[in-house]
């Protein structure tokens, strides 16, 4: 009995801390946003960065000196960061990799959504807490295209919950395994008619949350000095990276287990695979290929953008599964 | 009367009230003298006033197990005068589950914010006056919801509407605190009157004024007039609540009362509002079933939810805005109230408990900062934090819970109501109730947004000079506030229990009318109804935390080991080291931070038409707004005699 719940607890640390927690989210994260700097890279005739790269940036950074404005609140300003990460990498445990989930019945989509705004609250609290005016203006992006996306998220997600649910026969479906299960059964959810505009609409709303161009104001280091990290130095600014590049993967994946799920071996080591190289497929083309072709827009556009072409499909989609379709 | 027949629980329901009512007399009887202590200019008389709150609180809190657990209803006649000749006589109180769900919320925040006030009100002129109104308010709103007597809750909301007329206006010095009193005045008065003329109404058809009676008698003999006295009803309890409308007159209140004040007035008596409400459309008319009255209340409330917190964006004054929220969370409370579903009603009473413990907060966090630099203006403030640490993770807490972030307590509630309209929109086949859902999460997103921006323009960002020696308040501030903080949490953490011992029982009394009528002694043949709490969604924040907490462990030790704080601080001589001081990218040091009304330009820009109407709509003259309350009484009637 003891040794069962032993093992059971290290299991669990394992999931947390291996896969797919900590380190299944370093390696993938940080290789992701490799191969997109160099698919950019390529895209756009340049060399490149080696695919590597991050983790040689986030190792140098963590190496260098850290420096607290005198303006900073301290606490908070350190603290955020990991905040962040930890939060984003929770979610990561609740996004089933074919039909296995680290830790299911926990949390449904709705309530990923909901977790999803923790790691942005604590990069906002901590770019506040650095009391410059470039991060003041930076927050005040990163909100609006925080409200931006949520509202074709939302509706996304409501029309998954009907379309299972009209299939299981509930009428209702928020429980992300239940939406893993149902792909195992009965195929990808991209095969129904009515899910290809919310598929759309979700892969657009990618770069909006992960701050990929053209949605990438409230960094905009051309203008506002990264905006939220203008302060940030050293191991923060580091642990800010890896969340970016977790974030990719959280969204990629949270896209992959929604619409593309059902596609695996049933052998956890081969599904991870595949699912990550559908994240690779999914970085490559929203992030990568929409960051080469498009210049940066203003918050304004990014914000009526969102609200008008991207919620519209959404809803489009969330009427036809509304009637069944 | 013995000692044994005294400590009878059924007695509990009039002691709560009669103790405030007590008190606020002894602190009158006591003189207006001014204490010689500094720090508590109202002396005894403060701790007569949160005696009262608290015994009140332990009253209410002994009746939980009786009534909410074993579903007692208690049924209490003043002077043992019953029913005569078929008709209630005499005065009665009926506490059911949902009237003692309401009391308790009351007396919590009443005795919290009693606490405050004993630091709070240190700088103020006639502070046991004060204490008199208060306790006034307090049994004013209390009887309301204990009240088994409709004539009875007419007489509570006249107490209740004059203390707080009274109390917004306490502050006479302050800007605008006149003109916001006597503008809630106005319109609260017509509202008391339209209770008054529907309560004159019912009584001339059906000779009582027995809630329990009235409900017994009502349903089957619906005609104009008590349609009518339904209109009247529905909106004099409306501008209790403050609910659109009526939401200008929360705003002006709320700026210029003082924050205890704020904390009774968005949370006790807009909870009051909706108690009438419910009691109205559920017990007196039970309409509830039909989709009209259910379209109504979820039509306001979201277009409160929306409209409100819209306004609050566009608020550059601390309580102001705070304010607004309050009406946005009313509106969730109104609508997910209104869907008549088990699972409906239980979401929106957990999300007015959580509205009364967060909204208390945060005005309490306001009036930390008021009471500190002596302003609320957004504009105006910044970078507190380093001065007020406490109040600072306080005012986060709320507004985490206010904004709906997982695991505090407004997102439990809120994930119920999600759940709860979109059940109602698949059951009912009405894609109408799925815009309820989507106004809601989006609303929630939005309300996040304005609290970033109060604690960006208040609490981070910048600090300017005149606040430098700005210092944190008092322990017994920031002690009123460390309780509503911990309750936020905890009813944040375990949503099962408090929906279990709170929410469910008074879910339950609402489905149960037939039994609220033969508690009084009526005869009913309503049939006890199956209620089922279920649910679509999980979300164990328990699970969640600790997961959560592992994490934060693993990474810090990784973090602690790495060395990720060892940090370059400052030291004494190194002042002119430029790398600690911001980046202004060359330009000159200035101040130049973003201003608190600015700050979501790129929202408010694609919105610039609704804002400039909604701008020009809420003129702030009086008489526009007794305009609007006859215009909605009107709406009312014509919708009442055409619906029902």
């Amino acid at each position: 009995m003891t040794a069962n719940i032993f093992l059971n607890g290290l299991q669990y640390l394992g999931y947390i801390l291996i896969f797919p927690g900590f380190l299944f989210c370093f390696l993938c994260g940080m290789l992701l946003v490799g191969i997109d700097r160099k698919l950019v890279a390529r895209m756009q005739k340049r060399v490149g960065p080696p695919i590597l790269q991050p983790f040689y940036d986030f190792f140098k950074l963590c190496g260098k000196e850290t420096i607290v404005p005198a303006a900073a609140e301290r606490t908070t300003f350190l603290v955020a960061p990991i905040v962040g990460l930890a939060a984003l990498v929770v979610i990561q445990l609740f996004i089933p990799i074919h039909g296995f989930t680290a830790f299911s019945g926990m949390a449904d989509i709705i309530v990923i959504l909901y977790l999803l705004l923790i790691p942005a609250l604590a990069a906002i609290l901590g770019a506040a807490a650095s009391g410059s005016p470039y991060a003041g203006i930076g927050l005040s992006r990163e909100m609006v295209t925080i409200i931006a996306c949520e509202l074709p998220l939302v509706l996304v997600l409501l029309a998954v919950a009907k379309t299972v649910g009209n299939a299981l026969g509930t009428g209702l479906c928020f429980s992300m395994s239940e939406i893993a299960e149902y792909q195992l059964q009965n195929g990808s959810l991209i095969t129904k008619l009515s899910m290809i505009p919310a598929a759309i609409a979700f892969a657009m709303v990618i770069p909006g949350e992960t701050g990929s161009h053209p949605f990438d104001t409230a960094e905009a280091e051309t203008e506002i000095c990264e905006g939220m990290h203008a302060e940030y130095s050293g191991a923060p600014l580091a642990v800010f990276k890896l969340s970016h590049a977790v974030k990719v993967l959280t969204l990629t994946s949270l896209f992959v287990a929604l619409f593309f799920g059902g596609i695996g071996t049933g052998i956890i080591a081969f599904d991870g695979v595949i699912v990550f190289a559908l994240c690779v497929v999914a970085t490559a083309l929203f992030i990568s290929f929409v960051h080469a072709v498009t210049a940066r827009l203003k918050i304004e556009q990014v914000f009526k953008y969102y609200w008008t072409v991207v919620s519209g499909l959404a809803l489009v989609s969330l009427v036809l599964a509304w009637y069944g379709m | 009367m013995n000692l044994a027949n005294m400590t009878d629980y059924h007695h509990f329901p009039i002691y709560s009230v009669m103790v405030l009512f007590l008190g606020a007399f002894i602190i009158a009887a006591c003189g207006s003298k001014p204490s010689k202590d500094p720090k508590n200019p109202a002396g005894f008389r403060a701790w007569i006033a949160l005696c009262a709150t608290a015994l009140s609180l332990f009253f209410l809190g002994s009746l939980v197990k009786p009534v909410m657990l074993e579903g007692e209803i208690i049924s209490y006649w003043m002077g043992s005068r019953a029913i005569a000749g078929g008709y209630a006589i005499g005065i009665a109180m009926e506490v059911d589950a949902l009237s003692l769900f309401f009391a308790l919320l009351i007396a919590t925040a009443v005795f919290v914010s009693a606490i405050y006030s004993i630091r709070y009100m240190v700088h103020d002129e006639c502070v046991p006056q004060y204490y008199v109104l208060y306790c006034m308010l307090a049994g004013g709103v209390l009887g309301l919801v204990l009240s088994g007597d409709i004539f009875n809750m007419f007489i509570m909301v006249e107490i209740l509407t004059f203390a707080a007329v009274a109390l917004t206006s306490f502050r006479t010095k302050v800007y605008g605190a006149l003109e916001a009193a006597f503008k809630y005045l106005v319109v609260g008065c017509m509202g008391s009157t339209a209770i008054l003329t529907g309560v004159i109404m019912l009584y001339a058809q059906y000779h009582t004024l027995n809630l329990a009676q009235l409900a017994n008698l009502i349903p089957g003999t619906m005609n104009n007039a008590t349609k009518l006295a339904f209109a009247f009803l529905y909106i004099g309890f409306s501008t209790k609540a403050f609910i659109v409308p009526f939401h200008p007159l929360a705003a002006d209140a709320h700026g210029a009362a003082p924050a205890s004040i704020s904390v009774l007035i968005s949370g006790v008596l807009t909870k009051s509002g909706i108690y009438g409400i419910i009691r109205l459309t559920y017990f007196l008319f039970q309409t509830m079933n039909l989709g009209s009255m259910q379209f109504m209340l979820v039509f306001i409330g979201s277009i409160s939810m929306f409209v409100c917190v819209t306004m609050a964006l566009a608020q550059h004054d601390f309580k102001r805005l705070l304010a607004y929220h309050s009406i946005s969370q009313i509106g969730y409370v109104l609508a997910a109230v209104g869907l008549s579903t088990s699972l409906g009603i239980s979401a929106g009473l957990y999300h007015a408990m959580n509205h009364t413990l967060f909204k208390g907060l945060l005005f309490l966090a306001a009036g930390a900062v008021l009471h500190e630099t002596g302003t609320t203006d957004l504009g105006k403030l910044g970078g507190l934090s380093k001065k007020m640490p406490h109040t600072t993770v306080l005012f986060l807490i709320g507004a985490f819970s206010i904004s709906g972030v997982p695991p505090f307590n407004g997102f439990a509630s809120k994930w119920m109501i999600y759940q709860a309209t979109y059940q109602k929109a698949v059951e009912s086949n009405n894609i109408g109730f799925l815009l309820v859902t989507v106004i809601a999460l989006v609303t929630s997103t939005l309300t996040l947004a304005s609290f970033v921006k109060v604690s960006q323009s208040v609490f981070f960002g910048q600090m300017p000079k005149e606040y430098e020696n700005v210092k944190e308040v008092p322990f017994g501030m920031r002690l009123a506030m460390g309780i509503l903080a911990c309750l936020c949490i905890v009813t944040g953490l375990f949503p099962k229990t408090v929906t279990g011992v709170l929410t469910e029982p008074a879910a339950r009394a609402v489905a149960n009318v037939g039994e609220y009528i033969t508690a009084m002694g009526f005869k009913s043949n309503l049939p006890a109804p199956n209620v089922t709490f279920a649910q679509v969604g999980v979300w164990e924040p328990i699970n969640w935390l600790l997961i959560l907490c592992i994490a934060l462990l693993a990474l810090t030790i990784v973090a602690v080991a790495g060395k990720y704080d060892r940090v370059s601080e400052r030291t004494e001589d190194d002042t002119v080291d430029t790398k600690y001081q911001l980046f202004y990218g060359g330009e000159k040091n200035v101040y130049s931070q973003v201003g608190g009304g600015d700050l979501f330009w790129g929202f408010k820009h694609n919105w610039r038409h609704y804002f400039d109407f909604m701008h020009n709509l809420h003129s702030g003259i009086v008489n526009d707004y007794a305009l609007w309350a006859v215009v909605a009484l009107a709406l009312a009637i014509v919708y009442m005699m055409i619906v029902l």
